[in-house]
């Protein structure tokens, strides 16, 4: 196909991944301008907002609220020391709101959603089924990859807000109900010290997980290779590299924030 | 033989993958309104042709002529036009699971049409019950078998009313019986529209069934193509060798 | 189009609007002077050191967040400060403005102390009065200086307790009490020297006091224990005495930084000291007056209390580090 053949295989490793990285790139821009062509299919980008939206809600609803109780019990056993149990639902709010809640709720999204479309889409292409779309005059891109990078964009920060907030809730549970902490303390400092910015720049973090969770599990769906078994191996490797890629990019937008 | 219309043309077509030489100078006239047959091996090629007819992929060198454009140069844009008049039957059907059967054989009506909802169900029952399947609209893909599925599949292929339909192993992983009446319906439905048909297949027996006009792929070359008469009596030792190896008296 | 089954539109409409509600709350509850509510107005104060002043730190009358510092930078060498004053909230144009800290992080805030002037503040013009405060680093150095100074004197003492004191331990206690009337009437005339270092102490001395408060309640325990009535008055009054200090000290009427520079208050202080540790030594070796309370095994045990509880006064003090230093020494010396 490609006649770099000898230079190929010299730089095989690193000209593999320069390639993944510039396909994952040129398939979200692809996608993002399709997006602006007519017509939109908002019937598929509710379906999509529903599947990664409404059906990972549960598990980030658990894992936001356990993540708040976990974060009050240990804050407060570090603050006791110093007597300034107050801290601890700063502590609470200001990590779930800035890293804890974009990120555990894009790796959870990741996990649930981003592997479920990296082998929707993964047998959809072993199966013929992209092809069959291409055939049909229709593009791929636009049909399947467009509605999960747009749903994925806004269910996010949704997903990511409602996190927060019950990761305060359970801090507040634990911190206040159960350890006791005067409840006036607990709730005036985390006003006091969170700022809306914490807030909205924890949800555009989670906008931007959004985007990169379902492009790669996008691509590695879409590039897809070997029946069932290279399915098995694209879901894999989407929610690993997902993962990564998300908390490496959390790093950068940190820095780039705060 | 050159006084029908010609559907689609192929110059000299060139693909590789990698190092392996796939397609190595095709040059093949399919003529309008008939069912054309390309045998050959499993993994000669055929498939990879199949996907040059309908820009799928790209030829290395070579060009494929349909209604006087050479699809080889075309936009993706302008491409889509081209593939608007085809349909075509996958291995697999290649169904969308997401969607039942009903959806799926509508669904590029809704796409290119701007028909209202009730001539588009109108039209797609029209299409199952031609294919023998009315009244299974609201079943999903999974619930249905495999020759079922083709039968989905044909109907799909057929909705848009294309002017050239492409199979693509119409017959392979079903049961004799199943492969006949797949057969019986590629060729009713042709004799009924009078459309360009071109089925790949390595099921000869099968193919000479149905084939106006037979072509044999070989290391990448159309070494025979002709009326199934003519390849049957051909001299060239690759098609004797192919057509021995059915294994059926006569052949 | 599915009966009895919520539409996905609907579904993900439901959980956009909760993420909407949640975010909404969310941003009222913080958002006080926030991107959503920007109302109110500015004012400029200039300072010598706006160190620890940052962009959002608050702005406090009376102890009342009235607004944020919305930027700090350098302007002919000077910290030109802007402030956002909430709207219905009015600065009388002769207010004074002081750095503060507070918290166990030590954050600085503004302080607006109001002034007299009928006419208010309006939008972009400046606080003139600044109340300059030593820095906190000053203050500490200072308050260990104290801290480590009174370590010594008690260190000296150590050992140099005779029978001859012991005795004298009556004695003593009026001399305490002489020695808080002259205390009193040396803060009295310092009145005229109030340091500004004051303004800084005064957290610091609100934790004193709640010391001495706990001192008192262990009164009782302590009073009971001594069985000398003309003692027990004593001890009463000299508390009653500390408390008085401590109370002037609180009202502004005193600075640490004299007591530790003024030689004379320095001397009665370490006279004071030294009297103290006689009590408490006599205390410890069941001798003496207070002998009695050591052998008696329930007495001991409420006598431990008290200390205890005195001990937890002072750790409790994380207000700030000087006074930290100040409640150990005094649960120390008691």
């Amino acid at each position: 196909m490609i006649n770099l053949f000898g230079l190929e295989r010299i730089f095989n490793p690193i000209n593999g991944i320069l390639r993944e990285l510039g396909g994952m790139g040129l398939m979200f821009l692809n996608s993002i301008l399709l997006a602006f062509r007519k017509p939109l299919k908002f019937n598929y980008i509710f379906k999509q907002m529903e599947f990664i939206g409404v059906k990972s809600l549960g598990v980030v609803v658990i894992t936001g609220t356990f993540t708040g109780m976990v974060l009050a019990l240990q804050s407060y056993y570090g603050f006791r020391k110093f007597g300034a149990e107050g801290l601890v639902g700063t502590t609470v709010a200001l990590s779930m709101t800035r890293e804890l809640g974009p990120v555990l709720t894009s790796l959870m999204v990741t996990g649930r959603a981003g592997s479920a479309m990296a082998a929707e889409l993964g047998t959809m292409r072993v199966t013929e089924q992209i092809d069959a779309l291409i055939v049909m005059a229709l593009n791929p891109i636009k049909y399947l990859v467009t509605p999960r990078v747009i749903a994925s964009f806004f269910m996010l920060p949704v997903l990511t807000i409602i996190s927060d907030f019950v990761g305060i809730v359970g801090g507040w549970l634990v911190g206040v109900k159960l350890l006791g902490i005067n409840e006036g303390a607990f709730i005036n400092k985390m006003v006091k010290y969170v700022d809306l910015e914490d807030i909205y720049n924890g949800l555009v973090k989670a906008a931007c997980f959004g985007i990169i969770l379902s492009v790669v599990a996008c691509y590695k769906g879409f590039h897809t290779t070997g029946g069932a078994e290279g399915v098995g191996r694209s879901t894999t490797e989407s929610v690993v590299i997902s993962s990564v890629s998300i908390l490496v990019a959390d790093y950068i937008l940190t820095s780039l924030m705060f | 033989m050159d006084d029908k219309k010609t559907a689609i043309k192929i110059v000299d077509l060139h693909k590789s993958f990698d190092s392996q030489k796939v397609l190595d100078g095709i040059n093949l006239e399919i003529p309008h309104g008939e069912i054309t047959v390309i045998i050959g091996k499993s993994g000669g090629g055929k498939s990879v042709l199949m996907k040059h007819l309908i820009g799928l992929l790209k030829p290395d060198r070579g060009e494929i002529w349909i209604d006087g454009q050479d699809i080889t140069k075309l936009k993706e844009k302008e491409l889509n036009e081209v593939r608007k008049k085809f349909g075509m039957l996958f291995q697999e059907a290649a169904l969308f699971d997401s969607m039942n059967v009903l959806d799926n054989v509508a669904f590029p009506l809704r796409e290119h049409t701007k028909l209202s909802e009730k001539e588009i169900v109108q039209l797609t029952e029209e299409k199952l019950r031609s294919v023998g399947l009315a009244g299974f609209g609201y079943k999903m893909p999974s619930e249905l078998s495999g020759g079922m599925r083709k039968r989905v599949g044909l109907a799909r292929a057929l909705i848009m009313d294309p002017e050239i339909v492409l199979f693509d192993e119409p017959t392979s992983a079903l049961d004799p019986i199943i492969s006949l009446t797949i057969l019986d319906l590629i060729k009713e439905t042709q004799e009924r529209f009078k459309k360009t048909y071109v089925v790949i297949s390595h099921d000869i027996l099968g193919m000479f069934r149905i084939a106006h006009r037979v072509a044999m792929l070989y290391n990448g070359k159309i070494i025979e193509y002709g009326t199934p008469r003519d390849v049957k009596k051909s001299e060239k030792e690759e098609v004797k060798e192919f057509l021995k190896a059915t294994g059926i008296p006569g052949f | 189009m599915n009966k009895g089954r919520l539409s996905p539109e609907l579904k993900v409409g439901i959980v956009v609007l909760i993420g909407f509600i949640i975010l909404f709350y969310m941003s009222v509850r913080i958002g006080k002077y926030g991107a959503l509510g920007e109302k109110g107005y500015e004012l400029k104060v200039y300072l010598e050191n706006a160190n620890g002043i940052d962009s959002k730190s608050p702005v406090l009358i009376a102890g009342v967040e009235v607004g944020r510092v919305i930027s700090v930078r350098l302007e002919n060498f000077k910290a030109l400060v802007r402030i956002i004053v909430k709207e219905g909230v009015q600065v009388p144009a002769d207010s004074t403005v002081a750095i503060k800290t507070q918290g166990v992080l030590g954050d600085k805030f503004l302080e607006i102390i109001p002034g007299k002037d009928k006419k208010m503040l309006s939008s972009g013009e400046i606080i003139k009065t600044v109340k300059t405060s030593p820095d906190f680093d000053e203050i500490f150095t200072q308050v260990s200086t104290a801290a480590k100074k009174f370590g010594d004197t008690i260190g000296e003492f150590q050992g140099l307790i005779g029978d001859k004191e012991k005795a004298n331990i009556k004695n003593s206690i009026e001399n305490i009490q002489a020695i808080t009337g002259e205390f009193k009437e040396i803060i009295k005339e310092n009145k005229q020297g109030i340091n500004s270092v004051i303004a800084n102490a005064d957290d610091a001395l609100k934790g004193l006091k709640k010391i001495v408060g706990d001192v008192e309640a262990g009164k009782g325990s302590l009073g009971m224990l001594i069985k000398d009535e003309k003692l027990y008055t004593d001890v009463k009054e000299t508390m009653g005495a500390l408390k008085n200090i401590s109370k002037d000290i609180e009202e502004g009427k005193g600075s640490l930084g004299k007591l530790v520079k003024d030689d004379s208050l320095y001397n009665e202080a370490r006279d004071t000291v030294k009297n103290l540790k006689d009590i408490t030594d006599g205390i410890i070796k069941g001798e003496g007056t207070l002998g009695k309370l050591a052998k008696d095994e329930s007495l001991y045990v409420e006598t431990e209390r008290a200390m205890k509880k005195l001990q937890k006064g002072a750790e409790g003090l994380t207000e700030s580090t000087p006074i930290t230093i100040l409640g150990t020494i005094f649960s120390f010396i008691f």
